[in-house]
Parts: structure tokens; sequence; C-alpha cells
């Protein structure tokens, strides 16, 4: 007598599944912001700006403009994690503690050819909204360099420890 | 009990469909499933939900209803736990879609272990009281 309540339990779960699914599809398609069933949510995919132009500056490219000393570095973590180890003359501004943080660097961001955010993490999305908030405030130059705190470290280029 | 659960699913559920772009993101925030399959979850989950939720305070399809109850709660507290010992900084999307409402913290996976707790004892009443809960 056991299996069969759970018989019917599994039969009944796989047929709301299969309604749920079928209603998430038929809605999706309806709706304006519509999501394509098979998203795209590779870095070149999804950083970039409004107008869809690509924000991704390569390590390559960032190791230049640190050497010529013509790009800010700015670290979107937040300050714990900027603290614990940060490209070196990197300067933080934490995206989810913009408000606090931005005064305070504004004057600097005035100077450099570019500007260059970074956090940490293929997924981590924080450099990416620091800079559309900065290229939608009128900074110019300014790029995201993908899993930037990893990629920086791992390739032993200078970093250090601290505010 | 079964209402609240079942309130708790429909607007955790309504949420979501509401914001499809938000939750998305949450999805994929939480560095689970691979890219192709984001969309996907992001798209059906949310209904899976409201299905569970009209379900639950409906008392229709009880032992099925109660029975994805607790493999989703069961699923979604997983997801944070594992989050969390491997120290990924997400952000729940179990009420809002919205990314920036803080990391996870314990008190979330509290509040779903609760949620867990009270879908179980429906189930136990569910299925070895013969399909009708009367809490």
């Amino acid at each position: 007598m056991k299996g069969t309540p759970l018989r019917q339990a599994l039969r009944q779960a796989a047929a709301l599944v299969f309604l749920a699914v079928i209603l998430g599809v038929v809605t999706n398609q309806w709706r304006d912001d519509r999501l394509s069933l098979i998203g795209d949510w590779s870095a070149e995919a999804r950083f970039n700006d409004p107008s869809g132009n690509s924000l991704i500056i390569s390590l390559e490219e960032s190791l230049r403009l640190y050497e010529s000393g013509e790009a800010l570095f700015l670290d979107a973590r937040p300050e714990s994690q900027y603290v614990e180890g940060h490209i070196k003359g990197a300067v933080n501004l934490p995206w989810q503690d913009l408000d606090r943080y931005f005064m305070e660097v504004l004057e600097k961001l005035d100077g450099p050819e570019a500007i260059i955010t970074y956090c940490d993490g293929e997924a981590c999305d924080l450099s990416h909204e620091l800079a559309l908030f900065l290229n939608e405030t009128g900074f110019e130059n300014v790029y995201v360099l993908v899993n930037g705190w990893s990629a920086w470290r791992e390739a032993g280029l200078p970093i250090e420890i601290g505010l | 009990m079964r209402l609240f659960l079942g309130a708790v699913f429909l607007y955790a559920g309504s949420v979501k469909i509401l914001q499809p772009g938000a939750f998305a993101e949450a999805v994929y925030s939480y560095q689970i499933l691979p890219g192709a399959a984001v969309n996907l979850a992001a798209i059906t989950l949310p209904w899976v939900e409201v299905t569970i939720g009209l379900c639950l305070t409906a008392g229709l399809c009880l032992p099925g209803a109660v029975l994805l109850s607790t493999s989703l709660l069961g699923v979604f507290i997983g997801a944070l736990v594992f989050n969390l010992i491997r120290g990924l900084d997400v952000h729940c999307g179990c009420f809002s879609a919205e990314i920036t409402h803080g990391p996870v913290h314990m008190l979330t996976i509290a509040r779903d272990l609760l949620f867990l707790a009270i879908s179980i004892y429906m189930a136990v009443f569910v299925f070895l009281k013969g399909g009708h809960s009367r809490s």
C-alpha cells in the first residue's frame, strides 16, 4: 500500500511540472521583456554598454595602460576584499556602497585616459555595473577587466595588500 | 499551515514572474546551472512555484504539490548551503528578484529550513493520513 500514494504523488508532480513549464514558456513568448530560452551568459555577451558595444578589455591591454600610467584601476569589490589584496595602485569604489565612496573617488576619475573596473570571478557583475554607471555619468573610455583580480594575481602582476 | 505554505509559494513565484531578467541574473549568480540552462530555469521555476502555491491553497493534487514543495525547498537550501560553504558571494533570489539585497546569511537558510519543516510535516500528513491535511 505504501507505494501507491507515492506513485500518485510522482504522477501528480510530473503533471504539475509539465503544466508549469508550458505556462512559463507560453507566457514568456507573450511578454515584451521575454528571455530567450537558451541564454548566452558568456562574459562577451554580458559585458556590453546599452548600445551593445563590448566594455571588455584584455589583460594585455590593461597591463599596457597600467605600465604607461594612462589608466586608473577601480576595484568594485567591498572594502573588506580590497584590503585583503588588490591591483597595485587601484582605487576602491565598492559598487554596493557607491553612495558612501563616490564623492571621495570622484576627483581621481578626471585625470586618466582610461578607467578600468574589475572585481573577481567570471560571474561577478560589480565591475560591469560600475562601468555602466560611470558611462552614464559621462566618463569615457571605461572598460571592464573580466575576472580582474584573479587574472591579474595569477599572471604575477603587481599587487598590494591593505588600504 | 497548508494555506501559509501555499501563500509563500504563490508570493515567491509571482515576484519572480514579474521580473524575469532580474531573476535570471539571480539564477546565474548562484553559479550552479550551466549558462545555457539559466534562462530556461528562470522562465519555468517561478511557474512551478505558483502551481505548487495554487494547489496548496486550493487543496488540489496535494500529494504531488507537497512532494514538489519539499523537493524544491530541499534543492534551494542545498544551493544556499553549497554556496555558503564555497564562499561564493551570491545574493538570495528567494523572495525578491533584485540582486542587491545583501549577501545570503544564516537567517535566509533558517527561514527556508522552517518552510522545509512545514512542508515535510505536511508530506507526513498527506502520505500517512490518506491525502488530507487538516492543519
